[in-house]
């Protein structure tokens, strides 16, 4: 009887071990939990000459639960391209489970692009998708070839994961300015939430108008009467929302320049929806920098350098 | 009928035998592959690091890489979870770069400070020497810095307005951000004892430029002064030091002046703590300077052509860029202000 029960054990047991083995593979394709937890308090460390104040870590929850940040970056060739996308690279690299889309306006990768993804250093997804000619006139919208692909991609990634798969997704323009507390305001989005925008529609802000945790209505410089007068940095739409509006993309026909975020939001939300973040919209957390053109008034037209170097 | 019987019952133990042992072998071969795997994968992922930037490599705490083969479409690129300590531990081994940055007031200041922040977040061992181009220590720096985290320390200088010009112009012969600049120096001379102090690099960045990681990575190691090309200068794609076949800078590959005794720009070099705190008298220059001599007039005093330090590949790769930002339009502020003053941007 022993004997019996000893061997049905030994039988079982490469079976039990197996079964732990799965699991425990599974469970750390997820992010790993307390290891990675936030250790944020100011990281000065022993002996260093004056150690910053240290810092409640911000997030308390283990990293397991963090929605990913989703930031779908159309991006074109210029001069300041690499250093746009490096200094975006150096902020998007401090926060916590977020994904990156950069859309190249292009009808290839380039090899530019393509190197720089390969060592940025956070996940990263690279696509690409030329402007029709026909649009690139001035005074029509831009890039919205480029952030169509990444809502397609991110809907077609996504229709093979099972729900719920929480996540937060919000459109970085390349050349903005955005401070590591956002993305922690935006990590909560339960469907769209909204927040103020610097240096934008000819004003130090833009905001929305909140009364009673709810929007009201817009406080900005240009076109107040639309329906969502926020700039394209000014919210995020939490994935499931997208999710539930296939259809919801940026449009090109009957479009007005300006109108971009209105037509796309009107698709998917309503004014009530929309969450307030940043202090009930009173803290400026993201802004609408631009990096002036590059004079290259001196490069030469003959006799150029001996060796290529990529800028 | 017995036979039958004592027959299928002789068979059935050889069944039963198989049976079991495919049972017992089956799970122990699962297991050994599962084994196999798992050990595999993180021998390819450290493979794939070695070819990877050096920029990981100092980010403590690294823990497990997932490695994502490629769709033809989309490229997932090898994944590192960062431990979020920001900035990251101190090292008793590596030198300190003191970054000294000189900033003034205007609507972009919040950000541009903002983005550097987030840059110099990721470098370890650095302390940010902020100097306001103001009357007295704003709370808007203030309150910045103290919630970056970062290792730093603010200062403050107003460069003296030119009274004779109506309005608020500074004196236009007074190169913008010197008498900042010097006054780091000055702070640094003061607070390290040239006998006795921790080795330091001293590094100028101007709060608009854009720097790459693995820059400063590579002024780690200057022993005098080390210099490197500098991207959207002089009307150029880039300006550079020539650098010959042994390593040694002979000029500038530059159009602007190239016969400075030194054509680079304030982003263009880095200085060892220790040359500073020797050659105590060297400034730069606050009046009489011609357009494009500054970095001359301090370089002059701490070091020859001949013992200049080329980095980034003997001078041939871009890590930092001289980015500008656009005044941002601001009509609709009006003459009297718009907005709510009180909310900062």
């Amino acid at each position: 009887m022993k004997s019996l029960l000893f061997s049905r054990f030994l039988l079982l047991l490469p079976w039990v071990l197996i079964v732990i083995i799965v699991l425990d593979i599974d469970s750390s394709r997820a992010p790993l939990p307390a290891l990675t937890a936030r250790g944020g308090g100011g990281g000065g460390g022993s002996g260093g000459p004056r150690p910053a104040a240290a810092r409640a870590p911000p997030q308390r929850r283990p990293e397991a639960a963090l929605p990913t940040i989703y930031a779908i970056t159309p991006t074109y060739s210029r001069p300041v391209q690499k250093a746009e996308l490096t200094r975006l690279a150096n902020t998007f690299r401090q926060v916590a489970r977020l994904h990156w889309i950069l859309v190249e306006d292009a009808a290839a990768r380039s090899e530019l692009v393509s190197r720089f993804v390969a060592g940025a250093g956070l996940p990263c997804t690279h696509l690409h998708v030329p402007t029709p000619r026909r649009y690139k006139r001035p005074g029509l919208p831009r890039a919205t070839e480029q952030r169509n692909a990444g809502l397609a991609w991110l809907r077609q990634r996504h229709q093979h994961l099972p729900p719920p798969q929480p996540g937060v997704l919000f459109f970085a323009d390349d050349d903005n300015t955005y401070s590591l507390e956002l993305f922690q305001e935006m990590r909560t989005t339960r469907k769209v939430s909204v927040w103020p925008v610097g240096l934008v529609g000819g004003r130090r802000y833009e905001r929305p108008v909140v009364e009673n945790g709810k929007v009201v209505g817009w406080y900005t410089g240009w076109r107040a009467d639309r329906p969502f007068a926020i700039d394209m940095a000014g919210f995020a739409v939490s994935l499931q929302v997208i999710l539930s509006h296939p259809k919801a993309v940026f449009k090109r026909r009957g479009s007005q320049p300006g109108m971009q975020e209105s037509d796309f939001l009107k698709q998917i939300t309503t004014v009530e929806e929309l969450e307030p973040k940043a202090n009930n919209c009173t803290k400026v957390l993201v802004w609408h920098t631009r990096t002036e053109k590059v004079n290259l008034a001196n490069e030469p037209k003959y006799h150029l350098d001996t060796v290529n170097i990529e800028v | 009928n017995e036979e039958l019987w004592v027959q299928s019952v002789l068979e059935m133990p050889k069944r039963r035998d198989i049976l079991a042992i495919v049972l017992i072998v089956l799970p122990w071969t699962l297991l050994i592959t599962v084994w196999h795997q798992s050990t595999i994968a993180p021998l390819l992922a450290v493979h794939k690091d070695d070819g990877g930037d050096s920029r990981r490599d100092f980010a403590a705490g690294l823990d497990s890489k997932e490695y994502c083969l490629s769709d033809r479409d989309i490229v997932e690129v090898v994944r590192t979870e960062y431990v979020y300590t920001r900035p990251p531990p101190w090292s008793d081994t590596l030198p300190t770069i003191h970054v000294i940055t000189p900033t003034y007031s205007r609507p972009v200041q919040k950000a541009e400070l903002t983005r550097l922040a987030n840059t110099l977040l990721h470098v370890p061992n650095l302390h940010w020497i902020l100097v306001e181009d103001s009357q007295r220590r704003t709370p808007l720096i203030t309150r910045l810095l103290r919630d970056t985290g970062l290792n730093y320390t603010h200062l403050n200088v107003e460069t003296p307005r030119n009274y004779k010009l109506r309005g608020d112009m500074r004196d236009p012969r007074i190169p913008r951000g010197t008498m900042q600049r010097n006054l780091a120096l000055r702070w640094l001379r003061e607070t390290f004892n040239k006998n006795n102090s921790q080795p330091g690099i001293v590094y100028f960045a101007d709060d608009d430029n854009t720097y790459s990681l693995e820059l400063f990575e590579e002024m780690r190691s200057t022993r005098r002064v080390s210099v490197w090309p500098v991207a959207f200068v002089g009307g150029l794609r880039y300006e550079s030091p020539k650098v010959n076949a042994a390593g040694k800078v002979y000029g500038w590959k530059t159009v602007f002046d190239p016969h400075r005794p030194f054509a680079i720009d304030m982003a263009g070099f880095a200085v060892n703590l220790r040359l500073i705190l020797q050659r105590s008298q060297a400034y730069f220059k606050l009046r009489g300077v011609k357009g494009g001599y500054q970095e001359s007039s301090l370089l002059r005093e701490l070091v020859t052509l001949n013992d200049l330090e080329p980095k980034a590949a003997n001078c041939t790769k871009i890590l930092v860029w001289h980015t500008r930002t656009e005044k941002p339009v601001l009509v609709n502020e009006g003459k009297k202000g718009f907005t709510d003053p009180n909310v900062e941007i």
